[in-house]
């Protein structure tokens, strides 16, 4: 006798935790969220740059100089730097994103003090050791052959120089490339610190359980005095520039590939386009979001050619971009991509009330769940400041979310897909380019990898 | 800080352990179910099973159209999946409180009534996405088979954790329906099951709720085997070398270690820490700081239960730099590692950072799930979640410098190394 299939309650009201705000001395600006029961805090900071400013053949020194930020400092060897934050539970991780430096810290709350006055060390005082400088710039290159082997890295990689205009920074690696590292001196980095990494405009987000912490004090006493006479603040980013023949279709050898890793691309918004950020997230939920989405629908549960392809709108600080992405047995490569493309391109005769149904619903009701650490919390306030969105941005676009229809789908989805799509295919070309007759229109080459 | 995550626990009259830890902080709730079935289980001609199985209990089961499981509880707001694992196969769902019955009640018409839905034509179409999940993960990525060798390398052939849980090409190609019937007879049922409910709930709502649902389950589970006993450090040492198309060179050092949970496992793996797991262990200062030989150093314990855990380090060695000599490098700090045992300072980080990503796993609700079924299936003790990390704080030097005097000598390591193939041309030697 079987139990009778249940109902289900409505969701509870819930909106994105509000931060407190405050500002330090030196400007800084301070986002706080207590979160009780969450024992680790995580601290952010962003401080805006702008990565389309490194020097033509300087690209990845923004990335370099955020690698080296602990690598050594007025105060601490590399190795004792490292030794005071293993001691203290701390992890530290550093990089930069097309309009920022983001340091991301992860420490026991009984630990903050000493993590912030690192933090503040790392950020105002790095010294950039020759020897790390050296160690660091060549693991980067080691890095860049890593990243070459693996198929999803390297479409990635073709995909940004197919999707974006040649002299476009969009379209070279974030952390440079094997030429413009190997050009990179001590004195470029030093200098590059001197004048992109300071307070001016810089934010700080702490989230956590915050039971008995004192959290502005020890703000104060850190973060609070970082000076840096020579910083200029980075201009506002600016959406990439398309290639003009981004419509094609690449394919990068990879000899003996038993898949095709396969990258769909074309420009798309960001958070903060004016016609509202709120249907992409649906459109990549119903497209590319889960087994049954209308591409794995076909290309996993019916045809098995595939693990699963997923579609995500990537916003950037400015500008963004819509990716289809995943791998099939090289052996179908082009039956599967002529069906990934068809799907792709009827998406532009319409959604149905179902699917937007579904997706309005996944999005809005994992909000919670998404948003339930310390970890989430932080990472979404750090994007937002570095975005300059309000921070009621999270809620009221998830109340946006809730008022979708179908139309707002369909018409977000139009702006979009063109039907000009930038194809990457990387795999074994010998097997893979026969399969593509008939399949795709338009050019078809192939590079090595 | 002492840690006070509720735990209530009952046990249906089926056999089904349950835990419930409430936490109201956000309106949701984990489901989080672990069998007691995992790759360990499969016979000789059928690796790879348990996980295609747990793929199958996607595609439908009594009242279940295929699909509907993900579909039906992703428009509810639901984030859910299953993995399998040597020890286990895990299915779990994190829902808004108000969704909670329509989880539970699909759980248990799968974990109940798989074989009402079971065809032959989902078989063979997740047979196929299996294959392409290998072959993504495993065959399509450089050294992406370099575990599976290390899994040959150290435990005996026919050893449960010898063959690896994605198993093989052949064996997935043998799979019929008749063996997933079998299975699911075998090891789906409440009395080799553990469920934990984590989040918005109470303890009386949550035993009711999986009472509702779960209680009318009979417990038909085969009888288990008993675990393995602890099989004992390799005597000498083994090496496999690959010729691969890779970036660079790179060596996976291996060792047997004690059984998961036991006090000379946590020791064993404090000194993994030591010499190759923390930013500052003895690997990393010397050959990625220091000398400049490897790339990088990772040191990782995996507890398992079936009568031997697996510990190893990664060496990435630098472009240019022999194999040979970094391999060197690594027995004269292991060798001096089991003369003087770790330092203080060694000890607080290990310490301080086991720490940071116990309590992080716990920040999750989902995760906090998962280590209490874990705990609940594996060691019969869900309240390992609050008191891991004081059995952590009483690991001394003495029983950290003793667990590595017998589990990581260098004769008892087995090393997979995959080197750049000279020519582009891949190939195999083994060297036992």
């Amino acid at each position: 006798m079987s139990t009778p299939r249940p109902k289900v309650g409505p969701p509870q009201p819930w909106t994105f935790p509000a931060p407190v705000e405050h500002v330090l001395g030196n400007g800084v600006r301070v986002l706080v969220h207590d979160l009780p029961g969450q024992y680790v805090l995580s601290v952010r900071v962003v401080v805006p740059t702008a990565l389309s400013a490194e020097p033509v053949g300087k690209e990845g020194i923004g990335a370099m100089t955020a690698r080296l930020l602990d690598e050594g400092t007025a105060a601490h060897g590399s190795e004792e730097f490292a030794e005071l934050m293993e001691r203290h539970g701390m992890v530290l991780g550093a990089g930069v994103s097309d309009g920022g430096l983001l340091v991301d810290v992860d420490v026991p709350q009984r630990h903050l003090a000493t993590a912030a006055a690192l933090v503040t060390e790392a950020l105002a005082q790095p010294v950039f050791p020759d020897d790390e400088v050296r160690r660091i710039l060549r693991n980067r290159l080691a890095e860049i052959e890593q990243e070459r082997a693996s198929s999803a890295h390297r479409a990635a990689r073709e995909l940004a120089r197919t999707l974006w205009a040649a002299g476009d920074r969009a379209s070279r690696p974030t952390a440079g490339t094997t030429e413009s590292i190997a050009s990179l001196t001590r004195d470029d980095l030093v200098e590059f610190h001197a004048t992109a990494v300071g307070p001016r405009g810089a934010t700080v987000v702490v989230a956590g359980d915050l039971t008995g912490v004192d959290v502005l004090g020890v703000l104060e006493g850190t973060l609070g005095t970082w000076a840096a006479p020579r910083h200029r603040a980075a201009s506002p980013p600016a959406a990439p520039v398309p290639a003009a023949d981004a419509a094609r279709v690449v394919v990068v050898d990879r000899p003996g590939s038993v898949q095709t890793e396969i990258a769909v691309g074309r420009p798309g918004p960001d958070r903060s386009t004016p016609d509202g950020w709120a249907p992409y997230p649906v459109l990549s939920f119903v497209l590319g979001g889960s087994p049954s989405a209308r591409i794995d629908a076909v290309l996993r549960e019916e045809k098995g050619y595939t693990y699963g392809i997923r579609s995500s709108f990537r916003p950037r600080v400015a500008g963004g971009s819509f990716v289809t992405s995943g791998s099939v047995r090289s052996e179908v490569t082009g039956e599967a991509i002529e069906i990934l493309l068809g799907i792709l391109d009827g998406a532009r005769d319409g959604f149905t009330d179902a699917e937007v149904r579904s997706g309005v619903d996944y999005v809005g009701k994992t909000a919670p769940g998404r948003y339930a650490t310390a970890d989430a919390v932080a990472d979404e306030t750090a994007a937002l400041a570095l975005e300059r969105l309000p921070l009621d941005f999270t809620t009221r676009n998830l109340r946006a979310v809730a008022g979708l229809r179908r139309d707002d789908l369909d018409g977000a989805y139009q702006q979009v897909a063109t039907g000009e799509w930038s194809v990457v295919l990387v795999g074994d070309a010998a097997t893979v380019v026969p399969t593509l007759d008939g399949r795709v229109g338009g050019p078809v080459s192939t590079v090595a990898l | 800080m002492p840690l006070d995550y509720p735990i209530h626990r009952r046990t249906l009259p089926n056999g089904m352990r349950v835990v419930v830890s409430p936490d109201h902080t956000v309106p949701n709730i984990t489901v989080n179910i672990w069998v007691g079935v995992g790759s360990r289980h499969e016979s000789p001609g059928r690796t790879g099973f348990a996980h295609l199985f747990e793929h199958l209990m996607f595609q439908g089961s009594r009242d279940v159209r295929s699909g509907e499981h993900f579909e039906a509880l992703m428009a509810q707001g639901g984030r859910l999946n299953a993995t399998t694992w040597f020890d286990r196969t895990n299915f779990f769902e994190t829902v808004p409180t108000g969704a909670v019955e329509l989880a539970l009640w699909l759980e248990a018409d799968r974990h109940g009534h798989l074989l009402d839905a079971v065809t032959q034509e989902n078989l063979d179409n997740q047979r196929d996405v299996v294959k392409e999940e290998k072959r993504q993960r495993y065959d399509n990525q450089p050294y992406g088979n370099a575990l599976i060798d290390v899994y040959a390398a150290v435990f005996p052939q026919g050893h449960p954790y010898h063959h690896p849980t994605i198993g093989s090409m052949e064996d997935l190609d043998a799979a019929s329906l008749a063996d997933v019937h079998a299975f699911f007879r075998a090891h789906y049922g409440p009395d080799n099951t553990v469920l934990t409910l984590c989040g918005d709930v109470t303890a009386e709502q949550g035993f009711a709720l999986v009472e509702r649902y779960f209680g009318d389950l009979p417990a038909d589970t085969a009888p288990r085997r008993p675990d393995l006993e602890q099989l004992a450090p390799l005597d000498t040492a083994v090496r496999v070398e690959r010729r691969e198309v890779v970036p660079n060179d790179r060596l996976h050092v291996a060792f047997r270690l004690p059984v998961d949970e036991t006090d000379e496992f946590l020791a064993a793996a404090v000194a993994l820490d030591c010499i190759g797991g923390l930013a500052i262990s003895r690997l990393v200062r010397r050959l990625v700081r220091r000398e400049q030989t490897a790339l990088g150093a990772h040191a990782t314990a995996w507890g398992l239960v079936d009568g031997v855990s697996l510990g190893f380090v990664v060496l990435d060695v630098a472009p240019g730099v022999d194999p040979a000599h970094v391999e060197a490098a690594f027995v004269e700090e292991l060798e001096s590692f089991l003369e003087h045992g770790p330092t203080g300072i060694e000890l607080e980080a290990s310490l301080a950072q086991s720490e940071r990503s116990w309590l992080s796993a716990l920040a999750s609700q989902e995760e906090r799930a998962d280590l209490i079924s874990h705990h609940l299936l594996l060691h019969d003790d869900p309240d390992a979640v609050n008191t891991h990390l004081d059995r952590l704080r009483d690991v001394t030097a003495e029983q950290v410098v003793d667990a590595a005097r017998r589990w990581l000598r260098p004769d008892s390591r087995a090393v997979v190394a995959y080197l750049v193939a000279a020519d582009g041309v891949a190939g195999t030697q083994g060297v036992a």
